[in-house]
């Protein structure tokens, strides 16, 4: 009788370790399976660089491609900046900029100081693209796959070392 | 090159710590009794890589150095030196290197507490103890490397620190926490070396019952400050949330009261023994498991740490093989109760045990409401609930009332049996005439009587009598008062503590007052017969934020107060913080909290009266005090 008792804290943490295993499973992925294999969404905005240009889904071309969500104010975006640009300079793949509830003076700036990495900014001001993305901030970005859906969705810096784990796969 | 030998030296740490893991075991295995004499330099060595590569760290947050990713995402060019020392910490990958230093400083600490090391128990304390520090070094390195380089792209500026992360409360709240959380491993070790060595006499239970109430006393210091952090930092004028982080300090800080006492019987009688052991793994598996929940992204909280499943499994993996090990050999050691077992409804031991249950229970209830929302999503296939509040203070209620009933006159239950019951009609009446003058007093200052301060004051009344007015009567009665009083000063104080901390509870959700509003400068609001005038509002800049500052006068019959509310933009992240205004005063504080610029000059406001509120953090740092005299005071008696 008393072994049994013995064995029953055992016994519930075990099942514990194993529910917690599978509830870490199931979770990993909610982030980000809303929009993983889904259409990159429509919009129809300016670019940076000219405000009377009005883009849309159609104009992210030459795909693969990413979509780097940024702004002045955010400087985590300068810390993953650098990257960016040795991304465009070695060719690796094409970047467009979601330039993220900004102004379009002190971002032009900024590019014009620090380089610019992107094909061309999107002038999202409002935030409405960044809405349907589901943004939470910035920096994030997307990878877009040569069949035009949403490949990747990192939140934060881009690093060398998320690159390898989370990008570079989809670009063999 | 600095980075890159802090690296090295937290590499060294976990050879060492390999070492020291595995060594006492072959010992043991091959039961020669040779001298353990390596125990000692080792565990100062381990202590001492860790915390050399820490100042590392410390080193490259204070000279900006963002080639580090830890450093660039936490700090910024900006940030005040005091803040970025402690940005080393603000976040998971290097808070984790303190919790190795922190459960490696204890290991110290008991070594060298003890005259003797040549034995098999403390050997094996040690060996345990290593893999602890162990598993969570290999954790470190392999999946939270706060080393790593961000070369060749390094950035020119850091993303800075949270910015409600920019308070002095906070940056020794983790220390103080990770002191308690890890200090959970020692009571842990000694149970498992105490069944693999068979050795659960009563040095066991004397060994371990200090360093359980040690760290149990970090933890309430830890979350003590939480709480008040939290209570001027958000803006809400809370001091506890029942979020989710909080619960995993709060259920280990209540099976670690459990454990103390408990051990006090195993020590005393030599009863409980089963129970304290499996209340010391229970502890430190509570303590394992908070680290799981906040940082494996199972359950979302406003407690930010990243985000990385891959953690969360290495963490779950040392909670596997520590807990589910050390359960394995407790269901296979099983000690026989001894014949002298036998203590009555009325005695010491039957108040411990229902201490214990109540206790166990509660943490237990607890632990089940935070995880439930992962239980149902699981069960209904991805549909979300949240376990809030009302659970969790409707649960707590009984449980208080039950454990403060019992800690009033656990004092003067006799072993085995309580044989004079004298002491109920004294401590009822010191107890009713301490009752009486309080709500007196709440009702000279309220004007009304509501049923929760009620309780609250009865139980407040009653711990006191029995805990310190009592013990003073009669000290002073038989003229002993010194005696008295210094044999159980911990005691004292920790249980005073408990008494302040309920009453402040009681008070403080019964007659707190509150008020949103919209005021343009010139405009006033009274509130409780207090005026809330707005006086003016103006842009300040602080180093790394801009703030807007409003002046507030709070007026009662005489006096004049004036108070500064400030809403701050960190520049950095551009993120908000509210710096609620607050004064203090014994009975009550005054508290504005700025809100939303709504139109011109015209601003909401939260304004609030929090009554007793200061009593609450005031008895949990009486608890901690009590807690340190008393095993402090068991450590220089012992060892």
């Amino acid at each position: 009788m008393n072994k049994i008792i013995h064995t029953v804290p055992l016994v519930f943490f075990g099942f514990l370790v194993a529910f917690l295993f599978f509830s870490l499973g199931n979770k990993n992925d909610q982030l980000e399976s809303v929009l993983i294999d889904q259409n990159f969404p429509n919009f129809s905005l300016t670019t940076l660089e000219d405000a009377n240009r009005i883009i849309g889904k159609e104009d992210i071309v030459d795909l693969p491609a990413l979509v780097n969500v940024w702004a002045t104010w955010c400087i985590t975006c300068k810390v993953e900046h650098p990257f960016l640009m040795s991304l465009k300079e070695n060719s690796v793949i094409n970047i467009y900029g979601l330039n993220y509830k900004d102004s379009r003076d002190k971002a032009l700036i900024t590019l014009e100081q620090d380089g610019n990495p992107f094909i061309y900014s999107i002038f999202d001001k409002t935030g409405s693209l960044a809405m349907d993305l589901g943004v939470y901030g910035a920096p994030e970005t997307f990878l877009i796959g040569a069949d035009g859906l949403i490949k990747v969705r990192h939140v934060g810096a881009l690093t060398p070392v998320v690159w390898e784990k989370k990008f570079s796969m989809f670009l063999k | 090159m600095i980075p890159e030998i802090g690296h090295i030296l937290l590499i060294a740490a976990l050879v060492v710590s390999f070492v020291g893991s595995v060594l006492p075991f072959f010992d043991l295995a091959s039961k020669k009794s040779y001298s353990q004499s390596y125990i000692k330099p080792f565990s100062i060595f381990l202590f001492l890589l860790i915390f050399f590569s820490f100042l590392t760290l410390i080193y490259s947050f204070l000279v900006d150095d963002f080639s580090l990713t830890y450093v660039a995402e936490n700090s910024n060019t900006l940030l005040p030196n005091y803040f970025k020392f402690a940005a080393t910490w603000g976040a998971h990958e290097g808070s984790l290197v303190l919790w190795t230093l922190c459960i490696s400083l204890w290991l110290v600490a008991f070594i060298y507490s003890k005259k003797e090391v040549d034995n098999a128990f403390t050997s094996v304390t040690f060996g345990i103890m290593s893999q602890v520090i162990f598993a969570f070094l290999i954790f470190t390195l392999l999946t939270s490397n706060p080393f790593e380089r961000l070369l060749p792209f390094s950035p020119m500026q850091g993303s800075d620190l949270n910015p409600s992360l920019q308070d002095f409360a906070f940056t020794i709240h983790p220390p103080l926490l990770y002191m308690g959380y890890s200090g959970l491993a020692l009571p842990f070790s000694l149970a498992v070396a105490a069944m693999m060595t068979n050795n659960i006499e009563s040095s066991w239970a004397r060994t371990s019952r200090p360093w359980s109430l040690l760290s149990c006393s970090f933890l309430t210091l830890g979350i003590g400050l939480g709480s008040w952090w939290a209570y001027y930092e958000l803006g809400w004028g809370g001091w506890w949330f029942w979020d989710p982080v909080e619960n995993a300090a709060f259920v280990p800080w209540l099976i670690s009261i459990a454990l103390f006492h408990s051990l006090i019987v195993t020590e005393k009688r030599g009863l409980f023994k089963n129970w304290s052991l499996l209340l010391s793994i229970l502890s430190f598996a509570a303590s394992l498991l908070g680290t799981f929940l906040v940082r494996s992204g199972v359950l979302t909280s406003v407690h930010a740490f990243a985000l990385d499943p891959e953690r969360g499994l290495f963490i779950l993996g040392i909670f596997a093989f520590f807990i589910i090990g050390s359960l394995v050999i407790y269901s296979l050691k099983n000690y026989k109760l001894s014949p002298t077992s036998i203590y009555d409804l009325t005695s010491k031991e039957f108040g411990f045990l229902l201490n214990n249950l109540l206790l166990v229970v509660l943490a237990v209830s607890i632990m089940f409401g935070t995880l439930f929302p992962i239980l149902y999503e699981a069960y209904t296939q991805g549909k979300q609930v949240s376990v809030g509040p009302p659970y969790f203070n409707f649960l707590i209620m009984p449980f208080a009332i039950g454990l403060g009933l019992l800690q009033g006159v656990g004092l003067y239950l006799g072993w085995g049996q309580t044989k004079n019951f004298s002491f109920v009609s004294r401590v009822a009446i010191e107890a009713s005439v301490l009752f009486i003058f309080i709500n007196i007093v709440l009702y000279l200052l309220f004007g009304k009587f509501n049923s929760s301060a009620v309780i609250a004051s009865l139980l407040f009344a009653w711990i006191v009598a029995g805990n310190f007015l009592d013990i003073i009567i009669r000290g002073f009665q038989a003229n002993k008062l010194r005696v008295f009083i210094s044999a159980r000063l911990g005691m004292i104080f920790a249980h005073t503590g408990i008494a302040f901390l309920v009453l402040g509870i009681g008070v403080v959700s019964s007659f707190s007052s509150e008020k949103e509003l919209i005021l343009g400068p010139g405009d006033s609001y009274d509130l409780e017969g207090y005026s809330f005038k707005f006086e003016e509002i103006n842009f300040q800049k602080g180093p790394n934020y801009s703030a807007q500052v409003a002046k507030i006068n709070i007026t009662d019959q005489e006096d004049t107060l004036t108070l500064i509310s400030e809403k701050r933009n960190y520049t950095a992240s551009n993120q908000t913080t509210t710096e609620a205004g607050i004064i203090a005063e014994v009975f009550k504080d005054y508290y504005v909290a700025l809100g939303e610029n709504v139109s011109n000059d015209n601003w909401s406001f939260r304004l609030q009266i929090k009554p007793f509120v200061r009593w609450i953090w005031f008895g949990a740092l009486l608890v901690a005090i009590g807690g340190f005299i008393s095993s402090l005071g068991h450590l220089r008696k012992g060892s």
